[in-house]
């Protein structure tokens, strides 16, 4: 019997479509996610909640701060468009922590808790007699996991600075060695551009969250061997830093401070953003047959020498990129997008260095990247349909698996959502009890 | 107390165990994608083998900045490749695939970064794996992922093309000018990351079931994920999402301004008693009862924003960024400035956390790493040495893990499944290099 293909094998088992009919990998582990004013935790926690862990979100009563954290202050329904994305799977309920009661029955439900995810400042959780100092007598199987600005000890942990993702990617040496160089006898005012800029993304926090769903997830692995629990520590600064790949060790070994360098990039030719007719493309060739293959689609191949070229190396040094790069631009900018896509996808069957493949990718918007039927296909953009929410799209999916793959079943709630039925089911508080907790004020 | 938990984390966490003791991870990878993954792993404690293709190894050796080597070493190449063992092994050669397996039949995990299709022409692809060891968790990251359209083409693909793809590098510029490539490869290493996130389920799903499984990532896809806000905000208004320079729409006032003496610090006081702070700082408390700024969705909406903008960037401007720090701290708002990496490198405070790493490595000598970020107080991560010359561990490999004799490492070597580096910088061992440091079973 002639073997399935590889690609139809794979999809069969792992497409998103059918999740739903597999295992969860972390059916078996419950979250507590006190989160406040912070993005990363409430990402970590959607990691481990598009596994199947249970995850209770608990909010002040009044619900977090994060739920008005949203693009031009826009709702839907009443939420905020970033709480929308990473409320998925999780309950929701409300909680006092300022006031005693509200740390009893805090510790109450800890007492049923795997990992614990918390961003206040730190101290914070010590004062109100649930650090992880006095969790880990009621549960020293816990995993108690912070993010805060910058981290539970050192010298600025004490800072009453909060943590937000502009922080961090100023924070991080990244921002400032991204952005526009400033074109020779220009000023900032003439050019307000030309600055350090920011990714626009809340990457530092999503780094911030996910390297403490890994370190979680390897706290659980050693939990399994030892029976214990721990305290872990993220500083969102230092998250984000540490995808930095070169400039602690460029500064060090030869006491270069990395700089702007537009959209080339500083360790590598041919590696850049080209504009185009209609937009601008993304180049990668850094093998040197790469580098010859563009010189040759663009019709360089006599003009630029390209037959004599031996080595990639000389290439990438500043002065040689800023000479090569206008050389290049001429070029591309004679080509629409569409067209360079497909003179890469030619040259690499029909070119004379083929099957060497030029990398070409068109720089897409958002909303290109939306319609493209190739993420489509692969589940990323598909509706979630969710039962207070209705239709909302979230990107999903971003890693697929044969066995016990992620899901999303619902995208947020609104706060307080989930207190019947979660009080019930770890405290065996039926209404009555709920009725004279938030006649106090403490849901 | 918390006190008690982290007293001397930093002076410490070399007594302390590692949370993935035990756990043998073999790479076939290269660039950073791939490579981070197990990178990462190294540094919770597992025992990483990397395959690189002799005698050249890994692309990313000759990627450096601005052709700068690290006594030889390529920086980047540097960053991903801590804590490994380091195979010279040819997938082309048949005895090369026959010593892949036995490794994978005592492997946990396995990570590729080869295109579709690629590792089963070799016969170590995961189909081929799984018979041998069941219990195998096995990642492919790649740009399209194993099937749909761009998988089926053989695109290839690279961060860039990922920043490019996703609509990351539109969001992240000024409106006007051209999508901005980040100086980072965030595609590559957020995409390593999150397959780990991957793994270390599938390991927890594995300890609960004895089943291993098959991960495929693509780093387009998984930074669409980052880009949170953007999609159900397209859907909803029906409009494309716009990109704003370093305002961050989501949250009001965060931005970063121009200084007095033309540095830069962020800033951000979106919660009530942090934009009063701010109000009081700038000496004008009045604008927090401003009708137009009087909450935090008012202050978002794009006139009101535009407007609090302009009024914090021209008090900024009279002001230098330590005094604006001092007043964050003070009035307890939230301001940085925008740091270098000399600032990064050189902080009192990374350090004193053990973020920022010393290391003594045998071959490549002393060198400064960013710690792995996350600090666990009992079972420790930690960074302990950065990468060898292509091949460099391989008797250590073959006698310790595989048991083979002399003769038959000689043998390997003989037909070419086995190589060592070839003498290019950037593949071997650094110029000062005395022939034996760092060398593990066989130093003559």
């Amino acid at each position: 019997m002639e073997q399935q293909s590889w690609p139809d094998w794979v999809r069969e088992r792992d497409d998103p479509q059918i999740a739903h009919t597999k295992p969860e990998a972390l059916g078996d582990i419950t979250v507590l996610d006190l989160s406040s004013k912070n993005f990363a935790g409430c990402l970590c926690s959607s990691l481990l909640a598009e596994f199947g862990a249970e995850v209770l979100r608990i909010e002040p009563p009044e619900g977090d701060f994060l739920r008005t954290c949203t693009p031009y202050g826009i709702l839907y329904k009443g939420e905020g468009l970033n709480y929308l994305t990473e409320g998925r799977n999780k309950f929701h309920i409300t909680l006092d922590l300022s006031k005693p009661e509200g740390r009893e029955i805090f510790k109450g439900l800890v007492a049923h808790a795997d990992v614990l995810i918390e961003t206040y400042r730190p101290g914070t959780m010590d004062e109100w007699g649930i650090g992880y100092e006095q969790l880990k007598e009621i549960n020293p199987r816990l995993i108690f996991a912070s993010i805060t600005g910058y981290g539970q000890f050192g010298p600025m942990s004490q800072s009453r600075m909060p943590d937000y993702d502009n922080m961090a990617q100023a924070r991080s040496g990244i921002q400032s060695a991204t952005g526009a160089m400033l074109p020779e006898n220009k000023s900032y005012n003439e050019c307000p551009w030309a600055v350090p800029t920011k990714a626009g993304p809340w990457i530092a926090w999503s780094a911030a969250g996910t390297f403490i769903a890994v370190g979680i997830l390897a706290a659980l692995y050693w939990r399994g061997i030892t029976g214990e629990g721990q305290a872990l520590d993220v500083a969102s600064a230092e998250a984000y830093a540490r995808f930095d790949d070169y400039a602690a060790l460029w500064y060090q070994g030869a006491g270069v401070v990395s700089e702007r360098f537009g959209s080339l990039d500083l360790a590598g030719w041919l590696y850049c953003f080209a504009p185009t007719k209609d937009g601008a493309v993304f180049l990668g060739g850094l093998r040197l047959e790469m580098w010859q293959a563009f010189a040759d689609m663009l019709g360089k191949w006599d003009e630029w020498g390209a037959a004599k070229w031996t080595s990639i190396s000389p290439f990438t040094q500043k002065e040689e990129q800023l000479k090569w790069a206008p050389l290049m631009f001429e070029e591309t900018q004679k080509y629409t997008n569409e067209e360079l896509v497909r003179m890469s996808i030619e040259y690499a069957k029909k070119g004379r260095l083929a099957p060497i493949t030029p990398v070409v990718a068109p720089v897409c918007s958002p909303e290109e990247a939306m319609k493209d039927a190739n993420w489509l296909d692969r589940g990323i953009f598909t509706p979630v349909q969710d039962p207070v929410y209705g239709e909302l799209i979230v990107a999903q999916a971003q890693h697929k698996m044969t066995e016990s793959p992620i899901r999303t079943k619902w995208v947020c709630r609104p706060v307080g959502y989930d207190n019947e039925h979660i009080y019930l089911k770890y405290l065996g508080w039926g209404p009555s009890k709920l009725k004279e907790l938030k006649q106090k004020g403490i849901i | 107390m918390a006190q008690q938990t982290w007293e001397n984390y930093r002076q410490n966490k070399h007594f302390k165990p590692s949370p993935l003791k035990g756990i043998r991870v073999l790479e076939i990878c290269t660039i950073i994608l791939g490579p981070a993954g197990p990178g990462f792993l190294g540094a919770l404690g597992a025992e990483v083998i990397k395959c690189e293709l002799p005698p050249r190894g890994d692309t990313m050796r000759q990627m450096t900045p601005f052709g700068y080597f690290f006594r030889g070493q390529s920086p980047p190449m540097m960053h991903s490749n801590t804590d490994k063992y380091w195979l010279g092994l040819d997938l082309h050669k048949q005895e090369g695939q026959r010593i892949f397996r036995e490794l994978a039949a005592k492997s946990d995990i396995v990570e590729d970064n080869f295109r579709p299709g690629v590792l089963e022409r070799w016969g170590v692809g995961y189909r081929q794996l799984k018979e041998i060891n069941p219990h195998i968790v096995y990642i492919a990251k790649t740009g399209f992922g194993q099937w749909g359209q761009y998988a089926e083409e053989n695109r290839p693909s690279n961060d860039g093309a990922a920043q490019a793809l996703s609509g990351y590098a539109w969001m992240s510029s000024f409106l006007g000018q051209p999508p901005l490539k980040s100086r980072l490869y965030v595609c590559d290493t957020f995409g390593a990351l999150m397959g780990e996130v991957a793994v270390l389920a599938a390991l927890h799903y594995r300890s609960r079931t004895g089943k291993g499984q098959y991960i495929e990532l693509s780093q387009s896809e998984n930074i669409m994920r980052a880009m949170s806000w953007v999609w159900p905000y397209q859907q909803i208004t029906g409009k494309g999402a716009m990109p704003a320079g370093n305002r961050d729409v989501s949250i009001c006032p965060a931005d970063t301004f121009r200084c007095a003496d033309d540095t830069f610090v962020a800033i951000a006081a979106p919660a009530p008693n942090e934009f009063r702070g701010l109000c009081a700082a700038m000496d004008r408390p009045e604008l927090a009862e401003d009708p137009r700024f009087k909450d935090h969705m008012t202050r978002l909406e794009e006139e009101n924003a535009t407007a609090i903008l302009k009024i914090i960037a021209a008090w900024v401007r009279t002001k230098k960024p330590e005094e604006i720090e001092e007043l964050a701290e003070n009035y307890g708002f939230a301001a940085s400035r925008v740091y270098d990496s000399k600032d990064v490198v050189e902080d009192a405070h990374f350090r004193e956390r053990g973020f920022i790493t010393d290391i003594d490595d045998p071959f490549v000598g002393p060198f400064t790493e960013y710690e792995f970020p996350v600090m666990m107080s009992k079972s420790t991560p930690k960074v302990k040495w950065s990468l060898r010359a292509v091949g460099f561990d391989n008797e250590y490999i073959m006698k310790r893990i595989l048991g083979k004799s002399e003769d038959e490492i000689k043998e390997l070597y003989r037909c070419g499944a086995l190589g060592k580096w070839a003498d290019v910088q950037g593949c071997q061992p650094p110029p000062e290099w005395d022939g034996k440091a760092g060398v593990i079973i066989a130093r003559d």
